[in-house]
């Protein structure tokens, strides 16, 4: 690779711009080099197929944009796959496991937590820490099963950047039916 | 349908480097090897004189793309490469000096060949610290991966099996609907709950255990007098979910017993679809893997949410100082990957660079993947102590995949923590996933081939007898703030997808799936997954010979 004004330039400033060139040169040829050999062992990745998804996924949302705009989607349930309609409360009577009273069962759940002396009061902030989301999955035993999260992001988050600390999704879904 | 597998077949030679293979045999490559030198990067190169740099034997020149004769030894650069040829007859293929790559003079081409690579490949292992390459360390690998056939073969049984199970359970149902749809009563905020046992529910070897009868509960409870049994909570949730009755079902008793599992978990407000995956699996393995295999660790445990969901992920560390790598494995169930940021998609190794998504700018799952098998320069606060170096040295940490899962479960991590606010917030960004997914260039033997140039070598556990090809069979999404919100889960079942949102099901079009804002993607085999949709549709469903017919119509 030959720059521009050789002719202008100090021997350094030569000679340091035609060692920048060599070395350019390499990498170029390292890369070429490489994937030579990936397309030609048949190593490289289905890109058509990717992009054939990617395309799929962009025009789903370009549907799904439109259609929210002209008010569709966020239309309530008529009727399901069997044509029942559902209340927005679940009516259906049992008797709770622990004290045996009757209970209605979308209201099952909050009932169970007082039932069972989970109580709101109970919620500890600390669970929500970042050991003790540890330990809840490894729970000390070595037979225990736990989800791997990868350790990259635990290394973000001792640089102080976003990472895994205690994060979850809470729902509330029950204001929103 | 193109499956590609990890490991390559060998390319066809052009004519002249099998003249020259004919003529000379590998004496050309073995008189090189010792001539080989590589970084402990992992990057080759032939350098025959520690002090002399190579020239080119007509023009001197040392500066461009430099080739040395197999046969004489003679150096040309890549203009006089042909000359040498011409006038040294039958001296057509040379190596690239700088990378050690053949050349074919006459076809002006890059060549392969399977024992100059295993030539390279041997002398880079024997320049390595002893044992601990990172390539060649795998007695386990061998054995694990002939356990892995016959788990495989285990799975398929149960198919069998359940198929006939499920007919014999099926008898009331005169659904024309795939089978097992059934929506499950919002028990106050327990869409987390429900979205999750809706994937499970669906997943086809999971499905299969419990269909096929493997834990039944009232075998269960006669045997056993302890009566708080996870499994035996699922198998009554299967035989409600598939008995063809169509009222929403209360997991009541289930969420009773899952609670008291989970002592430690926090109100159920602040569920997390998530974690309460994880601890069904856990409450799971507790019962089943303890009676099965008491003393195997995670990674071999017998128990069906292991057999099922277990992978096992490779971590190597190397040092870059001296190439010397630490390996470790770890059992997963599930592996979470964090959103990666559009824009500045990782670059480096060549058949990663070019990712489709980079001009549109929107992440990606295959992206996520990406960063999550990406080697990462280690921060000079975690310096590594290398075994060989006997120092803390700079290094480079690389994760894989060694095992896949049959049901692959990928966790997005839609945080953002913030540490010093001490505020969580949730990233509502899309996420684009494919249908199909090819975990091939995440398997350890594609990374640790890639970090190697990419040599055809036999790389440890190049394991040939699992499939990395994926499809996709549930997606739990979330949507609304991080403290309030909905999860929704979508189904697809003999290929028509379905919105299963707590009581209500419905059919959905594929593109409102594609569109959704997903949270977690259950993927099965491809293999397992096709012969699934074969089960499920060949079931005495009803009297109609279609399935679908669309809703107004049906019964
Ligand atoms: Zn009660
Ligand atoms: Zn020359
Ligand atoms: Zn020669
Ligand atoms: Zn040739
Ligand atoms: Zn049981
Ligand atoms: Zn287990
Ligand atoms: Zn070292």
């Amino acid at each position: 690779m030959s720059l521009p004004n050789d002719d202008n330039m100090s021997p350094h400033a030569q000679l340091s711009s035609h060692f920048f060139g060599d070395l350019l040169d390499s990498v170029i040829a390292d890369v070429a080099s490489e994937c030579h050999r990936i397309a030609r062992l048949g190593l490289d990745r289905n890109l058509d197929e990717e992009e054939e998804e990617l395309r799929l996924s962009a025009q789903a949302r370009a549907m799904v944009a439109d259609s929210s705009n002209s008010g569709e989607t966020t239309s309530k349930y008529v009727v399901d796959i069997f044509g029942q309609t559902h209340p927005p409360v679940a009516t259906e009577i049992f008797d709770c496991m622990n004290c045996g009273r009757s209970i209605v069962a979308g209201r099952f759940a909050p009932h169970l937590e007082k039932c069972m002396g989970k109580g709101r009061k109970a919620r500890l902030k600390v669970t929500r820490s970042s050991t003790a989301a540890q330990n809840r999955y490894s729970r000390g035993s070595p037979s225990s099963t736990y989800s791997y999260s990868n350790s990259t992001s635990m290394n973000r988050l001792s640089n102080g950047a976003p990472g895994v600390a205690g994060e979850e999704y809470s729902n509330g879904s029950f204001e929103e039916l | 349908m193109s499956t590609r597998n990890p490991s390559y077949t060998n390319p066809k030679s052009c004519k002249h480097l099998a003249d020259y293979k004919l003529r000379h045999r590998l004496n050309g490559f073995n008189s090189l090897q010792e001539h080989l030198k590589t970084t402990p990067a992992g990057k080759s190169s032939v350098s025959q004189s520690q002090t002399k740099i190579p020239r080119c034997g007509f023009c001197d020149g040392y500066r461009e793309r430099l080739y040395l004769c197999l046969i004489c030894s003679s150096v040309s650069c890549s203009s006089h490469t042909l000359l040498h040829s011409q006038s040294e007859n039958g001296h057509d293929i040379a190596v690239d000096v700088e990378r050690s790559e053949l050349y074919c003079v006459l076809c002006c081409d890059q060549v392969y060949d399977p024992d100059f690579d295993r030539t390279v490949m041997l002398k880079h292992i024997m320049d390595l610290p002893p044992n601990r390459s990172g390539v060649a360390d795998e007695e386990g690998a061998v054995r694990r991966s002939s356990k892995r056939r016959r788990l495989v073969s285990g799975l398929e049984f149960d198919s069998k099996k359940s198929k006939q199970m499920v007919s014999m359970r099926d008898r009331r149902a005169k659904s024309c609907y795939p089978w097992g749809l059934r929506g499950l009563n919002n028990l106050g905020s327990t869409c987390f709950m429900n979205s999750v046992l809706q994937a499970l529910l669906h997943a086809p070897p999971f499905r299969n255990y419990f269909l096929s009868d493997q834990h039944n509960h009232e075998v269960c409870r006669k045997r056993s007098s302890d009566r708080l049994c996870l499994p035996c909570d699922i198998d009554v949730i299967f035989s409600a979910v598939f008995s063809g009755d169509r009222l929403p079902y209360s997991p009541a008793q289930f969420l009773y017993s899952w609670w008291q599992h989970s002592t430690n978990l926090a109100s159920y407000e602040q569920q997390d679809a998530h974690e309460f995956f994880i601890s069904v699996l856990d409450g799971i393995h507790e019962k089943e893997g303890k009676a099965r295999s008491p003393s195997i660790d995670n990674g071999d445990c017998q128990c069906i949410a292991h057999r099922v969901f277990s992978g096992l992920l490779r971590s190597d560390v190397t040092c870059m100082c001296c190439g010397f790598t630490s390996t470790t494995y770890d059992p997963c169930i599930d592996i979470s990957v964090n959103l990666d940021t559009p824009n500045c998609s990782p670059t480096g190794l060549a058949n990663k660079s070019v990712k489709p998504n980079e001009n549109t700018g929107i992440s990606t799952l295959v992206g996520c993947l990406d960063l999550f098998t990406k080697p990462e320069k280690l921060g000079s606060d975690q310096k590594f102590f290398c075994e060989n170096c006997q120092e803390r040295q700079d290094s480079v940490k690389q994760m894989s995949i060694k095992r896949l899962p049959s049901v692959l479960c990928l966790h997005i991590k839609r945080f953002e923590h913030s540490p010093a606010r001490k505020m969580s917030r949730k990233i509502d960004r899309y996420l684009q996933f494919p249908f199909g997914l090819d975990m091939n260039p995440y398997l350890s033997s594609s990374v640790v081939r890639n970090r190697f140039g990419n040599r055809i070598f036999a790389f440890e556990g190049d394991d040939l007898d699992t499939s990395a090809e994926y499809e996709i069979f549930a997606v739990v999404t979330h949507s609304g703030m991080l403290d309030s919100g909905h999860y929704v889960t979508y189904l697809r079942l003999t290929n028509q997808w379905y919105k299963c949102d707590d009581a209500w099901i419905t059919e959905v079009d594929e593109g409102v799936v594609r569109a959704s804002q997903c949270y977690m993607l259950f993927y099965v085999q491809k293999t397992l997954y096709y012969k699934a949709n074969e089960d499920l549709s060949c079931q005495p469903i009803s009297s109609r010979r279609d399935p679908f017919v669309p809703i107004a119509g049906c019964c």
